[in-house]
């Protein structure tokens, strides 16, 4: 390994300075970005960071230093900075948040990749976005069209006092499309692949998958029909949602609520607390019988897919909500202790220069049994909405406002008409709760997220919510657009 | 990284650079936050670090590459890099727009030397400040305390050179009871200037006069917006002053200059040079930075711009670039509301029956052009009767208007600084009528 030189170096500094237990992660990063816009290339950036993030843990108290300067001199006085930031939070704490693990792994791990993006030359790429922004412009009232490919590879190496030494690569790329269209006094985007793209681990092979080309002239097109679609309609009926809507749902509704940091108030002053408690696992319905979300660090193309947290615990499965009823949270080594388990390794920093914290990973919804067009039948008056425009969830997880870009009447069965600005409300156990259809295997997708927001300073983590399009009843629809 | 450090660096780069046009943009970051839940500390954090972000045009053709490691083999490398990808960029007639050298307003200085060697025992002895307010409430405290110093160069070829030191600080504070919660947050470029023993007092003050709150009605209500809601309120209005937004139809200004969009007592300027939000004055491209009024009395008056966008639009390049390249266009990032005459509490003692809100959350825009967003109250709802507080409220959830509900405002003369790490903006204390909640929640 690179940096076990180094690393050795920073761990005896931490221990001599009083650490009872230190690690420190070096990680030497690549993001490129390229996005079409209106046939510009609107970005074409490549950038390298490297430098590392020490945890030292003092009388039961964190400290974390980061830097970028990987002297031996900035080694040293990272680590001391680190044990001085820990005694501090411990000269005045009564209450104790840590405890030194004692686990150790030493081991590799990489992404597979089927098609490495260094192989795909600059020209190619741009290439492809400039034909599919182009394929968007099928209208005059297509004011702006976008097309972006990421991609993005993460070196991590991990060492702790425990004697771990875990080296990672992580490759992660996804890619999408939107088209603006304006006009009749109104302005109207759509996006594709769901709503934000097509995001997951591997390389170049998850740009292919997108299919930008082939499915911009449809995109396009619905943009400029939602100019002259009417308003959806308001009032209380049944829905069928997307799959990458449903990804949402789970995301906003589940995902940050089972958080166990927030649950234990850790983020109460910024992104808020849970309904959820420790009590309530077993005992709590969050949703009906068909519903289970799992937890898999494991699955092949999951955007927060790896072998070791942040921390440098094992990733694997658990469950958080199993046949509808709560059965557990995304926790931290810290977290689990409290509630006498085992860390589910759901840590991730954003950067060597953001302290681990807990995030959502790799939560699925599983597939149920429903073909996708039998979702509509028995449904006599509904919508259905595709690809999320809005959103908005209360500090605790409960009370929600969703809209979508696009949506469809449900009459008698059968998808009808299109209708504009589609938004639904509800409270999440309840919503959960009139889920009475899952789609099946065909219809699962693995629905990464590239932008979740959390924590102080804000950290920005990648999570996949793999879901299929679902049945909801009963549910407050047209809400903001009722009055 | 010293100011005349990254100057060196940035001229040295450029010297090296074979394209027709350079740009160097140089950062030096030291960022401390201290964060708190429970009355202790559980995230303690210190990050440093230094970018250089390089941007190449050659024949039309833009290419930016970005590290951030100073030896001369990964600064080379970074270079050749930036000039490689402008060669898969297609050529654009706007790109050599980029300001040469400029004189910038004299400007107050924004650094403070006790701010930028704050230690982590200061950090500490504030939130044992925090601590002891909360314990003595039996409340619990979640927050932080934050200290940062940033330091930022511009140079190009074309002779712009640029550069500003900043320090910040800010103490975030919400007291939490089992049934209520109560916020209170400041910010200033020096750690001396918050009072956190103060801000925890107020905190603590709302969180118990929230106490066993009541379930109240939607429907249409008189709000009083403290700073804080109404700030994050005014973020989703801020994009829609960008010149790209205004050319691609997505902004209510697209074809509305010079237009009433609200009430006469809402004026709105981006100002930079403000003293109680200061920050350099040159954006990203090493342009001046201007004030620029965006609704005056209630009238459409402007839109800011970068070097792109003048060129394009044909109009005052009015230095609001962001950091290249990016997708977003320039933006309006210290934006100050007007004050009215009467005091916060004048305008609460004029309400027969309302809500005031301490803070929203997780508002989102619903229909972008309309400007109608949803979003949450949160930390300090209290109902309003007959001039006087009442009682806590439960939290309700709104859908509005922003630009109709400015139509009906009465603004206070306490217009602060505040946002956090989103945004930044001063606002002061608003009274709204005919605001609409449409749903509430359990707590």
């Amino acid at each position: 390994m690179q940096y076990a030189t180094l690393a050795a170096r920073a761990l005896d500094t931490a221990r001599l300075r009083g650490a009872t237990y230190a690690d420190i992660r070096f990680e030497h990063t690549r993001s490129e970005r390229i996005e079409v816009r209106n046939g510009d290339v609107a970005v074409l950036s490549d950038e390298r960071s490297s430098g590392y993030g020490i945890r030292a843990l003092v009388d039961g108290a964190w400290g974390f230093a980061a830097s970028s300067d990987a002297s031996d001199t900035g080694v040293d006085a990272t680590a001391s900075r680190a044990v001085a930031i820990a005694r501090a939070g411990a000269a005045i704490g009564t209450k104790r948040f840590g405890q030194a693990p004692t686990d150790r792994y030493v081991d590799r791990y990489a992404t597979p990749l089927a098609i490495d993006p260094a192989s795909v030359n600059q020209a190619t790429r741009v290439d492809l976005l400039l034909a599919a922004e182009r394929a968007l412009h099928v209208d005059p009232r297509i004011t702006v069209g976008r097309a972006w490919v990421d991609l993005w590879r993460a070196d991590k190496e991990f060492f702790s006092t425990t004697g771990s030494a875990i080296a990672q690569r992580i490759d992660q790329s996804g890619s999408a499309l939107s088209a603006l269209a304006v006009g009749n006094d109104d302005a109207q985007m759509r996006a594709f692949p769901g709503d934000r793209g097509l995001y997951l681990s591997g390389g170049w092979e998850v740009i292919e998958r997108a299919r930008l080309r082939e499915n911009a002239g449809r995109i396009a097109e619905e943009a400029v029909a939602l100019l002259t679609a009417p308003q959806c309609p308001s009032g209380v009926m049944d829905i069928v949602l997307g799959g990458s809507q449903v990804s949402l749902q789970i995301h906003e509704s589940c995902g940050h609520a089972a958080e166990l940091d927030r649950v234990m108030g850790w983020e109460a002053n910024f992104s808020g607390t849970s309904f959820l408690s420790p009590e309530a696992i077993g005992s709590l319905r969050y949703g009906s019988p068909l519903v289970t979300i799992e937890i898999d660090n494991t699955m092949p193309d999951g955007f927060a897919t790896c072998a070791y947290d942040d921390e440098g615990a094992k990733s694997g499965r658990s469950d958080i909500v199993r046949d509808g009823m709560l059965a557990g949270f995304e926790m931290s080594r810290d977290t689990a202790r409290m509630l006498g388990r085992e860390t589910n390794a759901c840590v991730r920093a954003q950067s060597w220069e953001h302290v681990p914290m807990i995030r959502m990973c790799n939560l699925n919804l599983l597939p149920g049994e429903t073909p996708f067009e039998a979702l509509f039948d028995g449904i006599a008056d509904g919508v259905y909405m595709e690809a999320n425009r809005s959103w908005s969830i209360d500090d605790r997880r409960l009370n929600f406002q969703f809209g979508c870009q696009v949506g469809w009447e449900i009459k008698n069965g059968k998808r009808g008409r299109m209708v504009k600005n589609p938004t639904y409300a509800g409270v999440t156990p309840q919503f959960w709760g009139s889920c009475d259809a899952i789609g099946d295997a065909a219809s699962w997708m693995p629905w990464g997220t590239p932008n979740c927001g959390k924590g102080e300073p804000m950290q920005v983590g990648r999570t996949t919510q793999a879901a299929s399009p679902a049945r909801f009843r009963k549910v407050a629809v047209g809400v903001g657009y009722d009055a | 990284m010293r100011e005349a450090e990254r100057e060196v660096l940035a001229q040295e780069l450029i010297a090296r650079s074979r394209a027709d046009l350079t740009e160097v943009v140089v950062t030096d970051e030291a960022n401390a936050l201290t964060r708190f839940t429970q009355n202790a500390i559980h995230q303690n954090i210190d990050q440093r670090d230094g970018t250089i972000a390089i941007r190449t045009i050659v024949d039309g053709r833009t290419g930016v590459a970005r590290c951030n490691a100073y030896d001369p083999a990964t600064l080379d490398a970074t270079l050749a890099r930036a000039i490689e990808l402008a060669a898969f960029a297609p050529q654009d007639p706007d790109a050599m727009a980029l300001p040469g050298h400029a004189n910038y307003a004299a400007h107050a200085d924004g650094t403070d030397t006790a701010t930028s060697l704050a230690t982590p025992d200061e950090r500490a002895a504030s939130a044992a400040h925090i601590f002891a307010v909360a314990e003595a409430s039996d409340l619990w405290a979640a927050g932080y305390v934050r200290t940062a110093t940033n330091g930022i160069t511009i140079a190009n070829s074309l002779g712009a050179l640029a550069s500003y030191e900043r320090t910040d600080a800010a103490i975030n504070i919400k007291m939490n009871a089992p049934d209520a919660t109560g916020y209170a947050e400041r910010y200033s470029n020096a750690f001396a200037a918050l009072d956190a023993p103060a801000l925890a007092a107020r905190a603590a003050e709302k969180a118990r006069a929230s106490r066993a709150p009541r379930a109240v009605e939607s429907g249409d209500w008189t709000v009083i917006l403290e700073p804080a809601a109404f700030g994050e309120l005014l973020s989703y209005l801020t994009p829609h002053f960008s010149a790209q937004a205004f050319e691609e139809g997505s902004s209510f200004a697209s074809g509305a200059l010079d237009s009433r969009v609200t009430g006469e007592s809402f004026s709105l300027a981006d100002d930079a040079s403000d003293a109680r939000n200061i920050d350099a004055p040159f954006d990203f491209e090493g342009a001046p930075k201007l004030r620029v009024p965006l609704i005056e009395r209630g009238i459409v008056r402007g839109i800011v711009t970068d070097a792109r966008y003048a060129k394009r639009l044909k109009r005052p390049n009015t230095g609001h670039a962001l950091p290249a390249p990016n997708a977003y266009g320039p933006q309006a990032r210290h934006v100050v509301v007007a004050n009215g005459t009467q005091t916060a509490a004048e305008l609460i003692a004029g309400v027969e029956r309302g809500l005031l809100v301490t803070r929203c959350w997780y508002i989102r825009n619903v229909d972008q052009r309309r400007t109608i967003v949803t979003g949450m109250t949160r930390d300090g709802t209290f109902l309003i009767e007959n001039g006087a507080i009442a009682h806590g409220v439960k939290n309700l959830r709104f859908n509005v208007s922003i630009l109709d509900v400015l139509g009906r405002a009465t603004f206070a003369n306490d217009a602060v600084r505040t946002g956090g790490y989103s945004y930044s903006l001063v606002a002061p204390t608003v009274r709204l009528d005919g605001f609409r909640f449409t749903s509430s929640t359990e707590f």
